[in-house]
């Protein structure tokens, strides 16, 4: 069979298909399909020629089999220094046989490759900044994986990812009506606390306009409210759009490079049509990666960068401290040992280690926040990251990827983590889960608003009746 | 007349392919990067590049300088004492010298005899220990060949032979001049194997190092003060 009913080289782009994907609880059918699915040599070979250039054909062969890149990656670290884990031997094994042949591979070749660049890569980049030719395989396996993409062998949950952002523009089933809702009802529910408060939607000209990831709509709508009540208390003038909201792309994660270009355009028309002064993003890692840093190669844009100064939420979190329009009540720093989680994409990967460092200045009490080692531009991934958070096939390969985060929070002796990444702190939750350290973790959100000063206009006024 | 030869045309010969097959290496890399499919905005941001490229190169090129030399103390120093060996022995050997300055009239200043043997024995004895460190260590085990052996003989087999031509050593066959011409043809064979294997980087090192740079230093680390800590 060339072509599987659901597992086949067409992305979804219909409802229709997407139910049918999802109807497939866990993917049966499709992983059945998927080892039936034929692989289009011809096409291989000329998506090769088309976009395998020298930088990657460089690292490829040059590669000098040294290992150090080994102890580079958690994930060989994580699985006892198994040396199938060793990042070039992953690469080399797959992308590197794919090249060899010229894309004369098999369905088993292809199916290796799914599960190598998924399940023991999440493209943290880590291994590029260890290796003396500065060869980053994470950039390779994010290669790798479109390749897969193409071919259809793609995880299950990934499949339909890709499909969500074709058919909704979103990560998840959220309308732009469903998202307008979800922003009046947040607004509306905090009336009694915080009397005034907007959520303005499509407000021309702004200072700010705000995107973010559509699990806060689906699953943690108070994550739309705590951004609105700190726009508040920091007085910002803001809006969101009713459409191009949605900052992620699970499409980065499936390797589906024309999804990518349709998300990022869906953002960037929105910034274009509502022309705010600057965009700020949520506490998202990859969001941030899309949007910020891909995003503008994405859709063509020249000169590398988004239309409009595009930040991620920790540049705008040390703007607003430093600018006293959020202030810290003294009396509430955190006065606990607690650490940082540096998130790949937006430390290692864009160089906000100062930025989030300078948070934490304002909301620790001094003595009290302790550095992971190692940390900033060389962290580890939290163990979540390009996906394998969300893939129901490599739950296990995860969680034992998870165990070197593990123990780099339980050599800083602290309790609590700050995680302003939506991936870093699903996987510091589930490692909680797995591993039951008794921790706690938290966005800067809830954070700030526990610990802001309120501006004595900002509070509800008091009873008339109560007052006499 | 056979020395001649080789220490004639064949050495012409070799430096040609040398130096010609590197530039050609050289300019199919920089013709080969693509700013949107590297999503790298070269052009754009020149300036950023330049710096990061720079960073990124430096820190590499000095022992313990990068975070990734001083994760491995050992391998840095085997690397670097043979690497060290590799590129100053023959550029600064005083007997170089002399058939430079018959042949081409040029030459420059050359380094002491004990310590062109102790660069030399350096290079020889860290080229045993990568090998030993490929066998012995499992995860450079997984990813070793034939290949990278290969490899190591023919750059180490011009300092090997150049060692015993200088100590004049016995050889089976009782040749005259063996090892000299050992020497000789080893060397030029090394010349002419970097710009087709693994060897290119003695270029490829400043390329492929400089690339990421680039990439650190335009898009992926531009909002770090100072750049990206390598």
């Amino acid at each position: 069979m060339p072509e599987g009913i659901l597992c086949n080289k067409t992305p979804v782009d219909t409802k229709e298909q997407l139910d049918a994907v999802l109807a497939d609880k866990g993917g049966k059918k499709y992983y059945d399909e998927m080892k039936q699915l034929d692989v289009d040599v011809e096409k291989l070979k000329n998506t090769l020629q088309a976009s395998f250039k020298s930088r990657m054909k460089t690292w490829l062969e040059m590669c000098a089999h040294c290992g150090l890149c080994g102890d580079s990656c958690f994930l060989y670290l994580a699985n006892r220094k198994d040396p199938t884990q060793v990042p070039s031997y992953k690469i080399l094994s797959t992308l590197g046989k794919i090249v060899k042949n010229n894309g004369n591979v098999d369905n088993a070749h292809m199916r290796y490759c799914m599960d190598v660049a998924w399940s023991k890569c999440t493209c943290c980049n880590r291994c590029g900044s260890f290796c003396p030719y500065g060869i980053d395989m994470g950039i390779m396996f994010g290669y790798l994986r479109g390749l897969c993409f193409s071919q259809g062998f793609v995880p299950w949950e990934l499949k339909i990812g890709s499909g969500m952002h074709r058919i909704f523009k979103a990560q998840m089933d959220v309308t732009p009506e469903d998202w307008v809702e979800t922003c009046e009802w947040m607004a509306e529910e905090q009336q009694d606390e915080w009397p005034g408060l907007e959520i303005p939607v499509d407000k021309e000209g702004a200072d700010i306009l705000y995107t973010c990831n559509a699990r806060e709509p689906k699953h943690y709508p108070e994550d739309i409210a705590e951004a609105a009540i700190l726009f508040h208390i920091a007085g910002e003038n803001w809006t969101v759009p009713s459409d191009g909201w949605e900052q992620t792309c699970l499409t980065l994660f499936a390797g589906d490079w024309a999804g990518c270009k349709m998300q990022v355009e869906n953002v960037y028309s929105a910034i274009e049509r509502l022309k705010p002064k600057r965009v700020l993003g949520t506490e998202c890692g990859h969001a941030h990666r899309c949007m910020v840093i891909e995003g503008p190669y994405w859709t063509g844009r020249q000169d590398g960068r988004p239309p409009k100064p595009y930040l991620h939420y920790t540049e705008w979190v040390a703007e607003a401290l430093r600018t006293g329009k959020i202030k810290i009540d003294p009396a509430k720093k955190i006065k606990e040992p607690v650490t940082l989680q540096d998130s790949c994409n937006y430390i290692r990967n864009f160089g906000l280690k100062d930025v989030t460092r300078e948070i934490m200045s304002y909301l620790v009490e001094p003595g009290y926040f302790v550095e992971m080692t190692p940390n900033k531009e060389h962290n580890f991934c939290c163990g979540g990251g390009g996906g394998i958070n969300g893939i129901g096939m490599y739950r296990q390969q995860r969680n034992v990827g998870l165990k070197v985060k593990r123990d780099q929070i339980l050599a800083t002796g602290c309790k609590l983590i700050i995680s302003p990444c939506h991936n870093c702190w699903d996987a510091i939750r589930d490692l909680e889960e797995v591993y039951e350290l008794g921790i706690k973790w938290t966005f800067l959100k809830p954070l700030l608003i526990k610990m802001a000063i309120i501006p004595e206009h900002l509070k509800p006024k008091e009873e008339e009746g109560e007052e006499e | 007349m056979f020395y001649n030869f080789i220490t004639g045309p064949l050495l012409w010969l070799s430096f040609g392919i040398f130096f010609i097959g590197l530039l050609v290496r050289i300019v199919n890399y920089v013709r080969g990067l693509d700013w949107q499919a590297d999503r790298v905005a070269y052009r754009a941001h020149l300036g950023l590049g330049i710096k990061g490229a720079l960073q990124s190169i430096v820190h590499w090129l000095v022992p313990f300088w990068s975070v990734g030399w001083r994760a491995k103390p050992l391998y840095t120093i085997i690397f670097f004492v043979f690497h060290i060996g590799l590129v100053v022995t023959p550029l600064f050997l005083e007997g170089h010298m002399v058939i430079l300055k018959e042949r081409w009239g040029v030459s420059w200043p050359t380094i002491p005899m004990g310590l062109a043997d102790t660069l030399t024995i350096g290079v020889m004895v860290s080229a045993v220990c990568i090998a030993i460190r490929r066998i012995a260590l499992p995860e450079v085990r997984i990813v070793t060949t034939f290949y990278d052996y290969f490899l190591l003989l023919i750059t180490v087999a011009p300092f090997a032979s150049g060692f015993l031509t200088v100590y004049q050593a016995p050889n089976p066959w009782a040749i005259k001049d063996f090892w000299l011409y050992a020497h000789i043809l080893s060397g030029e064979f090394l010349l002419m194997a970097i710009p087709f294997t693994k060897l290119f980087h003695v270029v490829g090192y400043f390329l492929s190092r400089g690339q990421l740079g680039m990439d650190f230093g335009i898009k992926r680390g531009y909002k770090a003060k100072g750049g990206f800590a390598w």
